[in-house]
């Protein structure tokens, strides 16, 4: 089975090579909806890691979403770098983020304490947006120029063609994470922290490597954010926008990396539809979590699993 | 030489109550050894503060003469001293193969970086791990269910898993924390004989708590009995059997 596993996931290969034509088919503003996508890819994959991987109740991933952001915008903006050379510096912010939100995990907080704990480091973090006002513009918020990709503009297909080179690159190197020794050691840690520990596991190492993991995947979002907006504002760094990140992997399935990318695809393209009707985005947003939450516990991830196996996650097991 | 596994004086110490008084005792290589007793004598608290899960109050643990009672539980599993659980210690969301992965993970060589940017040695080493556990788990005929996760399994599919997971990477030193609870007679015999089998072909040190009487007669080489923390008795599985403190310790004064 795990022989058909690993031939039958290549196929994976043929998603982004099927949306390579999109630039050509989709308006820009149908372009735009489908880099946004593109941005949330790694924002659910990261948050997933910890959440669903993991197993640890951590809400700090707006925090490292405006991390990567702020990071990429104060780079090109006070600094002059182009945007590409800030994508990693912001990815390793978040990864230090990532590392200190997961000190009080360390310290075994565990739960809703954990909880509201990294709550609270995401609230911080909106207000050291707010008033670290000479980089990051306080609460009107900053410009971010326009991006350059080796002094080329990047707008349109190319902007298209970059970000879903990095979520494609997300997805891929977090799979291989997962289908190893650390993505078991993370489900060992979920599935009963002393046995994992009892089979030589250093969990502290384990939790900080996840969360740091978690934290540079969530900032490379964060990154794809400020080429794709060009303003950064702490407003845009909020508890809806945490709600609706935790909807991703809820919806899409926790703890399953095609899971994360399915939510990411769906709770970024439906209130589209809604649009034309103001209100009933946030009643259709509602109302899929509690169906899904009802009706598929395991996620929109599970119920493809059912349709065939190679949509069988390596970690969503029903 | 020293020897695999010694325990000197230890004592386990949880406010006013002493759990584990003063118990000593010497594991050799490939030597099986049980430790019966009533209920609340202290047998699992004394795994536990072998494997680290309990700090120790009071004497030394030393394995092949290095102290180790301040390491911590993944240390100490890290040194080659691997354990069961009485309460189903498998991961209920990983498949049997992953579970039993999960007992090699301190041999597999794969690195952060070399798994991330798609290393040859680090997809290298992660194969032959699997390789292996498919090997062995088809040895111990559980090659049928290798993919299935573990909250599916039987009780008593799930003891065999975890006792196959302890002893993955071959460990010197094996504690079982009563395997065969719940387990049917042909289970149970099936189970005496892999252990047997894993001291005897392996040398592995195999210290087990059980209240089968009938398994321990089986398969133990030494008895220790303890009550109320102290070590009773300690000889011979026929020896001990007959020992009139023994008898005491799980029967009352008669």
């Amino acid at each position: 089975m795990a022989e058909v596993q690993t031939v039958s996931r290549r196929v994976f290969w043929l998603v982004p090579l099927a949306l390579l034509p999109l630039p050509l088919l989709l308006n820009p503003y149908q372009l735009f909806v489908a880099e946004l996508v593109l941005m949330y890819v790694p924002v659910g994959v990261g948050f997933n890691v910890v959440v669903g991987n993991l197993g640890l109740f951590a809400f700090s991933n707006v925090a490292y979403f405006g991390i990567g952001a702020y990071v990429s915008g104060i780079l090109m903006a006070r600094f002059g770098l182009p945007w590409w050379l800030s994508v990693l510096p912001a990815g390793l912010a978040g990864a230090l983020a990532g590392l200190i939100t997961s000190i009080p995990a360390l310290r075994g907080v565990r739960l809703f304490y954990l909880a509201i704990m990294t709550l609270a480091f995401g609230e911080l973090m909106r207000w050291v947006y707010i008033r670290w006002e000479p980089l990051t513009g306080g609460s009107m918020g900053m410009s971010v120029p326009e991006p350059t990709l080796f002094g080329w503009p990047l707008d349109g297909a190319r902007k298209f063609y970059v970000l879903l080179a990095l979520a494609v690159a997300v997805v891929t190197t977090t799979d291989r994470l997962l289908a190893s020794r650390f993505g078991r050691a993370f489900m060992a840690i979920r599935g009963n922290e002393i046995a994992a520990a009892a089979m030589g596991i250093p969990t502290g190492r384990f939790i900080v490597a996840g969360f740091a993991w978690g934290g540079f995947v969530v900032s490379i979002g964060g990154t794809m954010y400020a080429a794709l907006i060009g303003h950064l504002s702490p407003d845009s760094f909020n508890l809806t926008e945490l709600v609706l990140e935790f909807a991703i992997i809820m919806v899409g399935g926790l703890g399953s990396l095609l899971g994360s990318v399915l939510g990411a695809a769906l709770l970024t393209t439906l209130p589209q539809f809604f649009m034309s009707l103001p209100g009933s985005e946030e009643l259709a947003f509602g109302l899929l979590i509690i169906l899904v939450i009802l009706f598929l516990p395991r996620g929109l991830a599970s119920l493809l699993a059912q349709l065939h196996p190679i949509f069988q996650d390596r970690y969503l097991r029903e | 030489m020293a020897a695999l596994l010694e325990l000197s004086e230890v004592t386990v110490q949880f406010g006013g109550v002493v759990a584990v008084d003063r118990v000593s005792l010497t594991l050799d290589p490939g030597e099986i050894m049980a430790l019966i007793g009533p209920n609340g004598a202290g047998k699992t608290t004394l795994f536990n503060a072998i494997a680290g899960n309990v700090p120790v109050t009071g004497g030394k643990i030393c394995f092949r003469g290095r102290e180790i009672q301040n390491l911590p539980v993944h240390g100490i599993a890290g040194c080659g001293i691997r354990r069961t659980f009485q309460n189903g210690g498998l991961f209920p969301d990983l498949s049997v193969i992953e579970n039993v992965l999960v007992g090699l993970h301190t041999a597999v060589a794969s690195r952060f970086f070399g798994l991330v940017l798609g290393g040859v040695g680090a997809r290298r080493s992660e194969r032959e791990a699997t390789v292996r556990v498919r090997a062995l788990l088809d040895q111990v005929r559980l090659a049928a269910i290798a993919d299935r996760p573990a909250r599916g399994l039987s009780g008593g599919q799930q003891r065999m898993v975890e006792i196959v997971r302890a002893v993955a990477g071959l460990p010197p030193v094996l504690l079982l924390d009563e395997p065969a609870v719940g387990l049917a007679p042909p289970v149970r015999a099936e189970l005496a004989n892999l252990v047997r089998r894993l001291a005897r072909e392996n040398g592995i040190g195999v210290l087990l708590i059980e209240h089968a009487i009938e398994l321990v007669m089986r398969v133990a080489d030494r008895v220790i009995v303890l009550s109320e923390g102290s070590k009773v008795a300690d000889g011979a599985p026929e020896a001990v059997r007959a020992d009139h403190a023994v008898l005491e310790a799980y029967l009352g004064h008669g």
